[in-house]
């Protein structure tokens, strides 16, 4: 009984309840015929995916993670489904050459990959450091990686104005 | 050796991950779902960058500032995404990839 | 290579006046007519004087050992094309001829050539033929004399087509262009052909020397010396007017009468006879050539003789004249080379024609001038005979190419004959004086008819209407677009005229002064240019033979033209069969018009445009095509199906990656 209820058997199965969420929800998200299911999907996954990064000792990335794609990108995602097509209408025929087409082609991908991923020897830094405080997240924020975080702040910026005038109608509509 | 202290579950993982999305990328008909499937594809990479940093990095801040860095850049990319969706269906009455073929050779 | 010395700047200044002359009138002063000849005729006079004197202080050179001067004009990595001048007697004694018949050319034409609105241009022609020319003979790179070669022939055509508003006038000039042109691709095959048996030196370097050194080492095989031997005769053939390709001499009498007799009696139509005693001792080294040069100069003689018996124009017929006796030089040149004498005969009776044919036309401009025609009955009509130094230096010029003593053209015919004679075949010899015959007869019937012409009412007169009338009528031949309409207006322009411009007599009576001494310097000039001198054995039979075939050719033209009762009408008239022959000119031009309109414009010219549209233009619009449809067959992958195209990105990278992996 200890054995089945210690700290890294415990451990052990959230992490594979975690794998199983993501997993599942991508699956959601990918193979669902109603857009809903999808970005629901979506956001199933992406919580997985903060569980894994929980598990990877970043909670603050974790915390991000939830915050930004779930809480806003999702939401975004499902305001352009309403203002898009409607949901009652059937959808087109599943054409099976482009679904076999897109499986090899993924399938592909994925054994190149993990035949790169297998035939690589990973070596750690020589020296690695034990700092995992977010405190010194921040203070790189603003030294080392200042210039990426002005122009980050620029992009958005931009993207902001460009949705605007996209989403707007262009020139002369009001 | 625990399966999550080992970096290969965590590459395998984002590998598995990347294909789902890759594959919605290239099956999918509807933009949005094109959208969601890049979206799958960015958090692959951002797996695969933590996994590093945690393993392999020298320090750890810097994988998760590349990290947020990507969730940034995704934001971005989605909001314009979604105008120009929103665009489309304005202009063609439709967002079937399938329907958006005015540049042809 | 010699040093530059005085020699060269003097050669330089020789060649090089002449070529200012002609930039600088066609540059700044062809609208200035006097300008325009005063700066021409200073630089005609110093070439005239430079020639004289080199003349006379190089007069110890010899054929054996000529003086060069030479500069290397252009030099590049291996090639050094040279620039000079090469002085031996042949080329001392007709730069001094050239010099001084150019000269006096150029003093006749101010009197012909007045108030021609192209009077500026036509001296800058003249100076442009008198630099090329001059350049030609003191040449001593075949190159040179090659590119000379050629600029003489460009004047030519610019003198000839003069009066260029005339269609047939520039006709003609195209015509002899072309002509000669096509003679000189066998000269340059023949050059080539040299260069590519004498293995050391290369076309930019080939100098006469060379040749006439190399044949007489022998360097070259027979079968060789014939080849370059035969192809360099066809560039002489086309200058000279050798039979086939003497067709654009009688046409190119639609220049201008000076020009008539600078350029084609005296010098221009002499630069192949000349190029053939330069490189004599080259040719003499193959006697097959020298047989085949003995065989067309005869049939050229032969033929052109029977036509200038049945010319009506004057100028016609001393342009027939010129062709025969350029002829006759070269049998003359042909069998000393086959009997191994020197050129001397060849190249004697060069110098004595030029006096005497450039006198018989300036004479015949002069006539030309007063009475508005080219056709000698119509001028004997008119009173030719009342012109008196015309008329008395004409019959000087008819003696002396008749070859009669004193005259210089006795003693020059009677060397070609000498050499004629010793050849082991006497049908040559027979041949030559049947020549002679012909063209005493030819020469004495233009004589004759200015001479006695008929009473009015004569029958013969009848023949001639219509030209009378046309000449009355204020249309002369050849005149139509020449300054002088007022002349042309019949004898109304008589009374203005009191005798001969003593510009136009001057030169006249030098060059019968020249026709006349010519004779006795026959022994000197041996010496001179051969260095060697033959006690003259005097062959009496061939002597009586020669002067009894000029007498009897003259008194055949007397008995039909000349005596109170003739008739008129030539021996020829008898057989209208050869009659119309001879007046067809041989139907040579229209053997020409045949051969190019079947061969260079129905085979050649048909293939060359074939190639042209279908090969060369259909290639350029293949690539075009091609180019045009490949690119349509690259658009269908343009499929706008975004989905499409990723998946073929993606399996490719997946496939290369793959691919590498695998084989580690």
């Amino acid at each position: 009984m200890s054995s089945l209820i210690s700290p890294q058997s415990m451990a052990s199965g959230a992490f594979i309840l975690v794998l199983g969420i993501t997993v599942l929800g991508a699956l959601i998200a990918v193979a669902a015929k109603n857009i809903f299911h999808n970005v629901l999907g979506l956001a199933l996954a992406l919580i997985g995916v903060a569980g894994v990064f929980l598990y990877l000792n970043s909670p603050f990335v974790a915390l991000m993670e939830i915050l930004i794609y779930v809480g806003a990108i999702c939401i975004a995602i499902c305001f352009a489904i309403m203002l898009s097509e409607p949901l009652y209408l059937p959808g087109p025929p599943r054409n099976l050459l482009k679904v076999i087409g897109a499986l090899v082609g993924a399938g592909a991908v994925f054994v190149f990959f993990a035949l790169l991923v297998k035939k690589t020897s990973w070596l750690p830094a020589a020296e690695r450091s034990q700092d995992w405080s977010v405190t010194t997240l921040g203070h790189y924020l603003l030294t080392n990686y200042a210039l990426i975080f002005e122009v980050i702040s620029l992009l958005l910026l931009v993207a902001m104005l460009g949705a605007i005038v996209i989403a707007r109608g262009g020139r002369g509509s009001s | 050796m625990l399966l999550f202290n080992q970096l290969e579950t965590y590459l395998y993982l984002a590998l598995v991950l990347f294909g789902i999305g890759l594959y919605g990328v290239l099956a999918r008909r509807n933009l949005i779902a094109v959208l969601i499937s890049v979206e799958l594809i960015l958090n692959a990479a951002s797996i695969n960058f933590m996994a590093f940093n945690r393993f392999l990095a020298p320090h750890p801040a810097v994988g998760q500032i590349i990290t947020l860095f990507i969730m940034a850049v995704a934001a971005a990319e989605a909001a314009i995404a979604l105008s120009i969706i929103i665009a489309v269906y304005r202009k063609l009455r439709s967002i079937n990839v399938e329907h958006a073929t005015e540049l042809r050779g | 290579m010699a040093p530059v010395d005085w020699i060269f700047y003097a050669c330089l200044a020789t060649v090089g006046l002449p070529l200012l002359a002609f930039g600088v009138i066609m540059i700044f002063t062809w609208r200035k007519p006097q300008l325009s000849l005063a700066i021409s005729l200073v630089c005609s006079t110093i070439p005239l004087i430079i020639a004289w004197i080199l003349f006379y202080t190089l007069r110890d050179a010899t054929l054996a050992q000529p003086i060069i001067r030479q500069v290397n004009w252009m030099v590049s990595d291996t090639v050094i094309v040279p620039f000079g001048f090469l002085l031996d007697p042949v080329s001392l004694l007709m730069l001094a001829i050239v010099g001084t018949i150019s000269w006096l050319i150029q003093i006749y034409s101010i009197g012909y050539m007045g108030g021609d609105p192209g009077f500026g241009r036509y001296y800058a022609d003249l100076s442009l033929f008198a630099m090329s020319m001059l350049s030609l003979v003191s040449a001593s790179g075949m190159l040179q004399l090659f590119i000379s070669w050629e600029l003489v022939g460009l004047s030519s055509y610019l003198l000839i087509g003069f009066w260029y508003e005339k269609f047939s006038a520039s006709e003609a000039g195209k015509k002899a262009f072309v002509v000669t042109r096509f003679g000189d691709i066998g000269f340059f095959m023949g050059l080539v052909f040299l260069t590519y048996y004498l293995k050391d030196i290369n076309l930019f370097g080939l100098g006469i020397a060379d040749i006439n050194s190399a044949a007489i080492a022998h360097k070259l095989t027979e079968a060789q010396i014939t080849l370059c031997a035969l192809l360099i005769f066809c560039g002489i053939s086309g200058k000279s007017a050798q039979f086939p390709i003497h067709v654009w001499l009688p046409d190119a009498m639609e220049g201008p009468t000076p020009v008539s007799a600078l350029l084609h009696s005296a010098t221009m139509v002499a630069a192949g006879v000349f190029l053939m005693t330069r490189l004599f001792p080259f040719f003499a080294g193959s006697p097959t050539a020298m047989t085949w040069i003995l065989l067309i100069a005869t049939i050229t003689l032969l033929l052109s003789s029977t036509i200038g018996m049945v010319a009506r124009d004057i100028k016609q017929v001393w342009a027939y004249s010129t062709v025969s006796q350029l002829g006759f030089m070269a049998m003359g040149l042909a069998a000393a080379g086959l009997a191994g004498s020197t050129m001397f005969a060849g190249y004697y009776h060069l110098t004595t024609h030029a006096a005497f044919k450039a006198l018989l036309f300036l004479c015949a401009g002069v006539f030309i001038h007063h009475f508005g025609t080219n056709d000698f009955f119509v001028m004997s009509k008119q009173g030719g005979r009342k012109l008196l130094i015309p008329m008395v230096t004409v019959t000087i010029g008819a003696l002396a190419l008749s070859g009669i003593f004193p005259f210089a053209g006795f003693f020059s015919k009677e060397a070609i004959l000498g050499v004629l004679w010793s050849l082991p075949n006497k049908l040559w010899v027979g041949l030559g004086l049947f020549g002679a015959f012909l063209t005493a007869y030819y020469t004495f019937r233009v004589i004759f008819v200015l001479l006695f012409p008929r009473p009015d009412g004569h029958p013969a007169w009848e023949e001639f209407k219509d030209e009378l009338e046309a000449a009355s009528g204020g249309h002369g031949h050849g005149h139509a677009s020449h300054g002088h309409e007022e002349e042309a207006h019949g004898h109304g322009g008589h009374e203005e005229h009191h005798g001969v411009p003593w510009v136009m007599a001057f030169p006249l009576i030098v060059l019968a002064g020249f026709t006349l001494i010519l004779g006795f310097y026959q022994a000197p000039l041996e010496k001179f240019l051969t260095g060697e001198s033959h006690p003259h054995e005097m062959n009496y039979l061939l002597l009586v033979l020669a002067v009894g075939c000029a007498l009897g050719g003259i008194g055949l033209a007397w008995l039909d033209w000349g005596r109170r009762g003739a008739a008129w009408q030539g021996f020829i008239r008898k057989m209208p069969v050869l009659e119309n022959f001879f007046i067809q000119k041989w139907y040579m031009d229209h053997f020409w018009r045949w051969f190019l309109n079947r061969f260079i414009y129905g085979t050649f010219s048909r293939i060359c445009t074939y190639n042209d549209r279908r090969v060369v233009d259909g290639g350029v619009d293949a690539v075009a095509f091609s180019c045009i449809g490949s690119g349509r067959l690259l658009s269908l992958i343009q499929t706008a199906l975004l989905q499409l195209n990723l998946l073929f990105m993606v399996l490719v990278l997946a496939g290369v990656g793959i691919y590498l992996l695998m084989g580690r």
